[in-house]
């Protein structure tokens, strides 16, 4: 005996779709702005530009992609930008100290990593070991991180060795070091995505009491998406770097919203178990494209900041939109 | 001897007593049945053992040894796994990422391999492949499932763990004839290789026909254990229902088809002369959507028309359609003669239908919120006022809630605190307060015990008899056959017969649901 099945109206190809790719409406988003940028500046789509517009994003992509991963887990982490301004003054300070040869630089940035995940393992053991709110308990640590990196560098301005920002603006074998570095994010990431931890993530942020029941390590998984959080901001943090050449202890503050926005736009769900990491880099690439366009049809400086805040909310509602009707 | 021993397990939250003395003996190589009413402490009985719920006191021995079930985890690693009964499933996962959640297959010490997690899911979806229905496979998303879909994922999951307790906690509650009796055949098999299985159920039925003992827990304490053959229905319902003899339901119900009558029509079962000559309270006519074709019928005040057939044959489909919360392509639906838009719940309750659905976890408990808010939506889209006294609330919350004998601390403990059949008292409450005038059940008594479903039942027919028209979907015959006046049998989406007066048996309804399914599959 077999069941019948009937399913008129064809819908399912398209849900389909839409779960293999929740990036999809951000994605139709972003080829949007491309071509926008590019009516309104050819010159936008240049080699010369893509360059730069990746070299200055960058940062924000890996900062997406760090939030994205306690997102996952439905946890968020309002530190990130402040895990990265530590990062920043930290390897600008070792630098200044230790001097800067292309070793101690090395040296510098796999402190500044470990310096990150560090962070990122004082979150996760307040949120999940502690079990305090997500959102108000990284405000917390936030400050927290704040206060340090303001004690190791109290002013901006500490400019970071030639051998630093050289390298992270220039090229090797004629490719950029942005792009190499790009692409070899791009490949951590598809190899992350098939690590079991993301898969454990998105079941605790699918329903964390249905992941404890089924045997997960809840506490000691969502430790861990933090942790992860916390090495990818610190990698944001080198991108920082690298492309303003000098410390700040506030660099980071202004983009831990833009991260959320981010996530967001691409696709991820905040309630958690459901998303995608590549959504969020098209996502923060989207943020990026908007500020430039904002500038390129010419908006009079003081309107910038409105119509760059309903530029992301129209992202904002085409994303849904779009999602609902494949859902539909 | 025994291989799991619970002596004297207790466990309360603040006031309320889940369990005061829980006791059971599980054998190797037996089927062990737990039976009690709603709020009796089954779950609770069920999650001490399997880690999630850390006793008050008492004793749990496995192998005669003295256990300590810290967690999950633990509990795995004792050789202990369970079904829950409100699934603890990942809805965006895969089913096969389902199945081995919390041992997932790995190579290279960091990835997982999906190739082997498919292989392992294969093999466990195998022996139900003919009767997990459309949509189904290792790949699919289990949200996108239905819900009795979503239990045999759960049932497969269980059996995965490999593990030689076995702890099934209402697995059976939306699977239709044809899965349970699959699922049987593989309870049959692991008790046959030795496993040791506790098994709870509502279903009558189903205990006497998979059980060999039967265990009785009631208001948290145990209070028999027998053999299946040396006792009957009578006096299992007796130790259930204890004292309370207001509380006992008939031998007779049609709860007792399993015994014996199985080839005639049910006692009680109302009378359907002279219902044409009621007033026609919906019309629906062609309605097609996603999951059903073609669809017409007519209901009339004062009726109850049941959906039959194979579990997801539209059935469903067509009662969230008239609710309005999937979209039809065409057709009419008609209340009172007056043709009616339900293009939203919203409208659909302003129009007059209410809609229970067994799938309380998904379509009816607003999680995280106290019991009163969820008692009462209803009453704010239909009243339209934008505030609230919360003590008159309670004033109309509290007669509903009793009237089918909800088990709960307070209005204001949150939903998730009830037992699962209390949850769903809950949900069906609502429509007691602002009446509709077409009630659309989909598997309503999913997790209701025996005593108030007999309740439950005279409840509606009392509301039918003041002139409520009732659409009743359930996967369970009995209730079909014991309560509605007219029966469409469903088949791939579209209505194959209608069973009306005496020719309303278990027989004939097997006989369309069956046939009417072999016709479709040849
Ligand atoms: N987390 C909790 N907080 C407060 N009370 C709870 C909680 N869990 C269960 N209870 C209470 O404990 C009692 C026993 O619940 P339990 O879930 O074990 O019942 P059950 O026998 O499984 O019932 P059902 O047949 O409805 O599933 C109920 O009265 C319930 O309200
Ligand atoms: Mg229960």
């Amino acid at each position: 005996m077999t069941q019948a099945s009937f399913f008129p109206g064809g819908s399912q190809a398209a849900r389909g779709l839409l779960a293999r790719f929740p990036f999809m409406p951000a994605l139709l988003i972003l080829i949007a702005l491309i071509v926008l940028n590019g009516v309104f500046e050819p010159n936008s789509l240049s080699y010369r530009a893509i360059r730069g517009l990746v070299s200055t994003y960058l940062a924000l992509m890996l900062l997406a992609v760090a939030q994205t991963y306690v997102v996952y887990a439905a946890d968020i982490d309002l530190s990130i930008g402040a895990i990265l301004s530590l990062v920043n003054v930290s390897v600008i300070v070792l630098l200044d100290i230790f001097g800067g040869s292309p070793a101690m630089v090395l040296l510098a940035c796999v402190a500044g990593v470990g310096i990150g995940a560090l962070c990122g393992l004082v979150n996760g053991l307040v949120v999940a070991g502690l079990r305090l709110q997500a959102i108000v308990a990284t405000f917390a640590t936030s400050i927290l991180f704040t206060g340090l990196a303001l004690y190791v560098l109290p002013v901006a301005g500490t400019p970071a060795p030639a051998a630093f920002w050289r390298t992270y603006g220039g090229s090797f074998f004629g490719v950029p070091f942005v792009f190499a570095a790009a692409v070899v994010t791009a490949i951590v990431l598809y190899l992350l995505a098939r690590a079991r931890l993301i898969t454990q993530l998105l079941a605790v942020g699918d329903d964390a009491q249905a992941a404890f029941q089924s045997g997960l390590p809840v506490t000691a998984i969502r430790i861990k998406g933090y942790v992860l959080c916390g090495v990818f901001a610190a990698l944001a943090a080198l991108c920082v770097t690298g492309d303003t050449a000098s410390g700040d202890p506030l660099v980071g503050g202004k983009m831990v919203l833009n991260s959320v926005a981010a996530v967001v736009l691409g696709g991820t769900a905040l309630s958690g178990g459901f998303g995608s990491v590549v959504g969020s880099v098209i996502g923060a690439l989207i943020i990026g494209l908007i500020s430039s366009l904002v500038f390129f049809v010419g908006t009079p400086s003081e309107w910038q900041n409105l119509v760059q805040g309903l530029a992301i909310l129209i992202a904002l509602m085409v994303g849904v939109l779009v999602g609902r009707k494949d859902k539909s | 001897m025994s291989k799991l021993v619970l002596r004297d397990v207790r466990k309360a939250y603040g006031a309320t007593v889940a369990l005061a003395n829980g006791a059971l003996e599980l054998a190797e190589g037996e089927v062990h049945v737990l039976i009690g009413s709603n709020g009796s402490g089954k779950s609770t009985l069920c999650k001490i053992v399997a880690g999630s719920v850390r006793p008050d006191g008492g004793e749990v021995l496995l192998d005669g040894q003295p256990v300590t079930v810290s967690g999950p985890q633990a509990s795995h690693a004792l050789g202990i796994g369970i079904f829950y009964q409100e699934l603890s499933l990942a809805a965006h996962r895969t089913v096969a990422e389902n199945i081995s959640l919390a041992r997932l297959p790995v190579k290279g010490g960091l990835f997982v391999d999906r190739q082997r997690a498919r292989t392992i899911a294969a093999r466990y979806i195998a022996p139900f492949a003919d009767v997990v229905g459309a949509g189904f496979s290792p790949d699919a998303e289990v949200g996108s499932l239905r819900a009795d879909q979503r239990q045999l994922v759960e049932i497969m999951k269980t059996l995965a763990s490999e593990a030689p307790v076995l702890i099934f906690d209402e697995p059976t509650s939306a699977l239709d004839r044809a899965q349970v009796d699959r699922f049987f055949e593989e309870l049959r098999r692991l008790r046959g290789e030795g496993r040791s299985i506790v098994f709870i159920s509502h279903r009558m039925d189903e205990i006497f026909n998979i059980g060999d003992r039967v265990t009785v827990i009631r208001d948290g304490r145990t209070v028999a254990t027998k053999t299946i053959a040396e006792t009957n229905q009578a006096e299992v319902i007796a130790a259930m229902v204890g004292e309370n003899r207001e509380f006992a339901i008939p031998a007779t119900s049609d709860e007792g088809a399993a015994t014996g009558n199985e080839l005639q029509a049910p006692d009680g079962a109302p009378q359907s002369e002279g219902e044409s000559a009621r007033p026609v309270a919906l019309q629906v006519e062609n309605l097609t959507g996603s999951g059903f074709a073609d669809v017409s019928f007519s209901l009339h005040e004062g009726e109850i028309l049941g959906f039959g057939g194979l579990h997801g044959q539209g059935q469903s489909a067509v009662l969230r359609a008239l609710y309005g919360t999937d979209t039809t392509l065409s057709g009419t639906i008609s209340l009172a003669g007056r043709q009616s838009e339900v293009s939203s719940p919203r409208r659909a309750i302003r129009e007059g239908f209410g809609y229970v659905s067994g799938d309380r976890g998904r379509d009816g408990v607003i999680s995280g919120r106290p019991i009163l808010e969820n008692v009462m939506p209803v009453h704010f889209v239909k009243s339209r006022r934008p505030l609230a006294v919360p003590s008159r609330l309670n004033e109309q919350a509290i007669p509903a809630l009793s009237a089918l004998r909800t088990k709960f601390a307070t209005l204001m403990h949150p939903i998730s605190s009830l037992s699962g059949g209390n949850q769903q008292k809950v949900v069906i409450a609502r429509w007691l307060i602002d009446r509709p005038r077409v009630l659309l059940l989909d598997d309503p008594t999913k997790g209701i015990d025996l005593s108030t479903k007999t309740e439950l039942f005279a409840l509606i027919r009392e509301l039918a008899a003041e002139g409520m028209a009732i659409l009743l979907y359930s996967s369970e015959d009995a209730e079909l056959l014991g309560n509605a006046d007219r029966i469409l049998v469903f088949n791939g989406g579209a209505i194959s017969r209608e069973l009306q007066g005496a020719a309303r048996t278990r027989f004939n309804l097997y006989e369309a649901a069956y046939s009417a399914a072999e016709r479709a599959a040849s």
